[in-house]
């Protein structure tokens, strides 16, 4: 399960992420670290962003990185 | 540092911190409006630099991009970096949010890890307290080795503690050199040792970069770092076949 599967409301714990690069090194920089919780605040259905709350602050990703951020719900 | 009694000692502090973590508002509260920006060649990133007196001696503060992190993906994190490790900064003033202090300590780290002598600008504090959040610099400053001083950038509070941090830390009359280290756990320290001992024993590198930082680096496939390794191995195996 990803933060791409998780919808509004629910919140989860980060189990890995499974992107290497830029990309992966910026969300870890932004807090998504395995055993990180974490919020869905909201959820655009079709179009990015998702906006996630980590550690107290928002963050917003694509689609296409949350589908890089491994999850198990709390 | 054998300088007269009255001459002017002229020093270099770098300015590093997250982005909104309230650097330049720093930088600004301590330099007043006697900055400039300057301009290093080969980037097309922005330093802005400035200065202040104190105690008779001039403390040039160097304002680098603001970054998450110091790896070799983006230029901002190029240029800070490069700067860093090249330009040799007497201190470095380490600017932190401390209302999301987890994510900001993230950089700090990274810093310590490049063994640079530095003082962390707990900024922010009212809007950390604001959110119920209190943090104990002195504790903060145990724990990491360095100076802490809690300011409030946008008000000035804490100006006189923080020249009077990065002074003390430029003429070495407080040692910094904190001895900071992660345990990375067996799996990966059992990699880095190797690695360490390796670069340990190319000189070259060393005066551009500690063995420890560089280790990680050379780990995350950090293609910077890959290529400050290989720059100077081949370099010792030119010299090693023409001899």
């Amino acid at each position: 399960m990803t933060i791409n599967d998780l919808s509004a409301g629910q919140e989860a714990q980060v189990v890995d992420v499974t992107v290497s690069g830029a990309t992966g090194q910026r969300l870890l920089d932004m807090g998504f670290v395995e055993g990180t919780a974490l919020k869905i605040v909201r959820n655009a259905p079709l179009v990015d962003p998702i906006d996630v709350l980590v550690r107290g602050y928002h963050v917003s990703i694509r689609h296409a990185e949350a589908k890089s951020v491994e999850v198990e719900l709390l | 540092m054998s300088a007269g009694a009255n001459e002017k000692r002229a020093f270099k502090v770098a300015v590093a911190g997250q982005p909104n973590s309230g650097k330049s508002t720093t930088f600004n509260a301590l330099t007043g409006a006697r900055q400039f920006v300057a301009n290093y060649p080969g980037v097309t990133v922005e330093k802005r630099a400035g200065s202040f007196s104190y105690r008779g001696d001039k403390v040039t503060l160097v304002d680098l991009p603001g970054t998450y992190s110091l790896t070799s993906y983006s230029l901002e994190e190029r240029v800070a970096r490069d700067f860093l490790l090249d330009e040799h900064p007497d201190a470095v003033l380490n600017v932190v949010d401390a209302s999301n202090l987890e994510r900001n300590l993230y950089l700090t780290f990274q810093l310590l890890e490049m063994e640079l002598r530095l003082v962390v600008a707990l900024n922010m504090t009212d809007i950390a307290r604001g959110r119920g959040i209190e943090i104990d610099p002195d504790l903060l400053a145990g724990e990491l080795g360095v100076p802490v001083v809690p300011t409030v950038g946008n008000r000035g509070k804490g100006r006189r503690e923080l020249r009077e941090a990065l002074w003390e830390v430029c003429t070495g009359a407080i040692d910094v050199r904190s001895g900071f280290r992660i345990d990375y756990g067996e799996a990966l320290e059992s990699s880095l040792a190797p690695l360490e001992r390796a670069i340990a024993g190319l000189p070259e590198i060393l005066n551009r970069a500690p063995a420890r930082w560089l280790a990680v680096k050379l780990l995350e496939d950090d293609a910077e770092a890959a290529k400050l390794v290989t720059g100077v191995t081949e370099a010792r195996d030119y010299r090693l076949s023409s001899s």
